[in-house]
């Protein structure tokens, strides 16, 4: 039965790194972008989704919040601000669509490029460095015990972080219950909850929700 | 009160952070640290170290804190050194340097360096750093105070010394220049359970006050912090003087001095004049200040000011963020990472600035209230001891794997 496969739940902390290099306009950032590591692209990226957002503050990346509030360009920021992280599997992807938004802007507002920014653009980088936890699931209510407990790093890493690691454009936690636990309609639920908008502990309460109506679906199911 | 253990900050941050944290240095082994710096009382630095210490050997990484010696010449000169690095331009003479490479040079003949990886804490011991040929171990520079704007006679100095290092730390992008050497951000943080931060009972709150004279009958501004030029304790004054046209408040400046700064007498002169007697300004010097005082200090204030010119990162404000208070903070150094504008707290520019903001706080009771939660939970998230802990963690095994951008542990 699907259901005697494991889940161990890992977690994941990172280093910032800073590079001591910056950006003053749009035509440094092009250059900072086009040639700074792929984990400095997810590091202004994706990272950003675990940063500002338990304070309510509506950050959705770095690039975006720079733009806007350092160079006033407000269209370009919406264009970085709109970015669905979750459909993009691989860095390189992401980091060419960015540089396209920054080169598409440049044709369409050559002005922009002429401005200086207020403050500059800091690139960073970062360390990420994954590690098991003691913590296992081996069906779903067990995994909705363990769901309350585990760290919103490990929440992080399993919901967000692994869709980057196995370049799917899918979460660890659907697949399991996908495929370990054959659950389809469950997965696709949990799929569905959107990462731009929601905070890390608001994600695990919608997990959890769609976790228990469906146990409370089977309990309540008429025995034929 | 007795010495927080680790298993007491489950508590505060939640069991599943401190497991994480034994994992993580179950990955890191027997390993040893050795933390030097230039003064053993007053500052950030050394509240910090008086925690992290402790806490990194009951995680089993056996950590110790050495203090480097040094006559009033050495700290004068090394004082000198902290206000370049923070943007004085005033040329320092040959001397100088050679005193100070003279002191590094007794210490590092008096010290010995066996752990596992040696951090020197600011510029007055970085001239300590063995040459990598010399050495087994891995030698890490953490610097915290304000580089963005440093005097480039004493960076220029100093920066050969630095690119010996196998890293350096700063606390803000903005202080990092480009180096040689890997560099990396760690947060300064904040010790919930140390009596300066954790939960203190109304009636010692009250009666610290009553203690120093301070009426409660107006709402109070406190700003806390060393009495130095670079906290702008007199530009508080004048922002005070402005807004106390439209709200009726006192201002609270609270001060000790650490014993590596010579400037601080000059400072509370001027600060003094500032003030020219006004009654509802309360001028307090502490030469030891008591940390539960500063705790009532601050859950007594509607409202903490911050207002630095130069900063490196500003405990005092995660300390406030911690209590829920609303916070306004001048846009330097470390402060904008703690402090997001209108979110966890007000961000300013000016002295008009810093006196609006004061208004508008005052005028506005439920803004105030929104932004103490949302700024305890940023300091929850970021600038508490726990994290501290982790962020030393990770930096060891970071440097076992230089160039990695991932680390898998299994």
């Amino acid at each position: 039965m699907a259901e005697e496969y494991v889940f161990q739940f890992s977690s994941s902390a990172y280093l910032e790194k800073l590079s001591g290099k910056q950006a003053c306009n749009l035509d440094e950032l092009l250059k900072l972008i086009e040639s700074c590591t792929l984990s400095s692209i997810s590091y202004h990226t994706f990272s950003a989704l675990r940063k500002f957002r338990e304070v309510h503050a509506p950050y959705t990346n770095d690039l975006a919040v720079w733009i806007s509030r350092n160079l006033h360009e407000e269209s370009l920021s919406e264009k970085f601000g709109a970015i669905n992280l979750t459909e993009y599997n691989t860095i390189e992807s992401l980091k060419t669509r960015i540089v396209d938004i920054i080169k598409d802007f440049r044709d369409q507002n050559p002005p922009a490029f002429q401005k200086k920014a207020d403050e500059p653009f800091y690139l960073c980088d970062v360390t990420r460095i994954v590690y098991l936890t003691d913590k296992f699931a081996y069906n779903l209510k067990s995994f909705r015990e363990v769901l309350d407990s585990i760290s919103i790093n490990s929440l992080y890493f399993h919901f967000i972080e692994s869709r980057l690691y196995n370049q799917l454009h899918l979460d660890d936690i659907s697949t399991w219950i996908e495929q370990s636990l054959g659950l389809n309609k469950l997965a696709q639920s949990i799929r569905n909850i959107d990462i731009n908008v929601y905070t890390l502990n608001e994600i695990r309460a919608k997990i959890a929700q769609l976790i228990d109506e469906h146990l409370n679906k089977l309990n309540t199911k008429p025995t034929v | 009160m007795n010495i927080p253990t680790l298993s007491d900050y489950k508590s505060v941050v939640g069991r599943d952070d401190i497991e994480e944290l034994y994992i993580l240095a179950s990955h890191v082994g027997n390993r040893s640290i050795k933390m030097v710096n230039s003064t053993a009382t007053g500052g950030g630095v050394v509240e910090m170290l008086h925690r992290v210490v402790p806490l990194l050997n009951e995680l089993g990484v056996e950590t110790k804190w050495e203090v480097i010696k040094g006559g009033s010449d050495f700290f004068d000169i090394t004082k000198a050194f902290h206000n370049a690095l923070q943007g004085n331009e005033e040329a320092l003479p040959r001397e100088a340097f050679n005193t100070y490479l003279a002191y590094n040079e007794m210490n590092s003949q008096e010290m010995d360096f066996d752990e596992d990886l040696i951090v020197i804490h600011d510029p007055q011991p970085a001239a300590l750093i063995q040459l990598p040929l010399h050495r087994k171990n891995k030698w890490v520079w953490r610097c915290h105070i304000d580089m963005s704007h440093p005097n480039q006679q004493v960076w220029e100095f100093l920066r050969p010394y630095i690119e010996q290092y196998d890293a350096a730390i700063f606390s803000s992008p903005l202080f990092s220049p480009e180096l040689s050497i890997p560099q990396y951000r760690f947060y300064p943080a904040i010790d919930p359970l140390a009596d300066k931060n954790r939960d203190l009972d109304v009636t010692y709150i009250n009666s610290t006050l009553e203690k120093y004279k301070i009426p409660r009958d107006k709402p109070i501004i406190t700003q806390i912090s060393r009495y130095d030029p670079w906290k702008d304790p007199v530009g508080v004054i004048q922002a005070f003087k402005i807004a106390r046209k439209n709200v009726d408040c006192r201002l609270l400046l609270v001060g000790d001095k650490a014993a590596d700064d010579p400037e601080a007498e000059a400072i509370l002169t001027k600060v003094k004049e500032e003030a020219k007697d006004d009654p509802d300004i309360h001028i307090i010097f502490l030469t030891h200040s008591i940390p539960t005082e500063i705790n009532a200090f601050q859950r007594a204030s509607d409202i903490i000011l911050q207002k630095s010119i130069r900063e490196g990162f500003a405990l005092t404000v995660s300390e406030a963020l911690w209590k829920y208070r609303p916070v306004i903070g001048g846009s330097v150094g470390g402060i904008p990472a703690q402090i997001i504008h209108g979110f966890t707290g007000m961000l300013v520019h000016s002295v008009e600035g810093a006196s609006l903001q004061i208004r508008t706080l005052l005028s506005q009771p439920e803004l105030a209230k929104r932004l103490g939660e949302n700024g305890h939970q940023r300091v929850k998230d970021e600038f508490l001891i726990t994290k501290s802990l982790k962020r030393y963690l990770l930096l060891l095994l970071a440097l076992d794997h230089p160039g990695q951008d991932k680390i898998s542990l299994t």
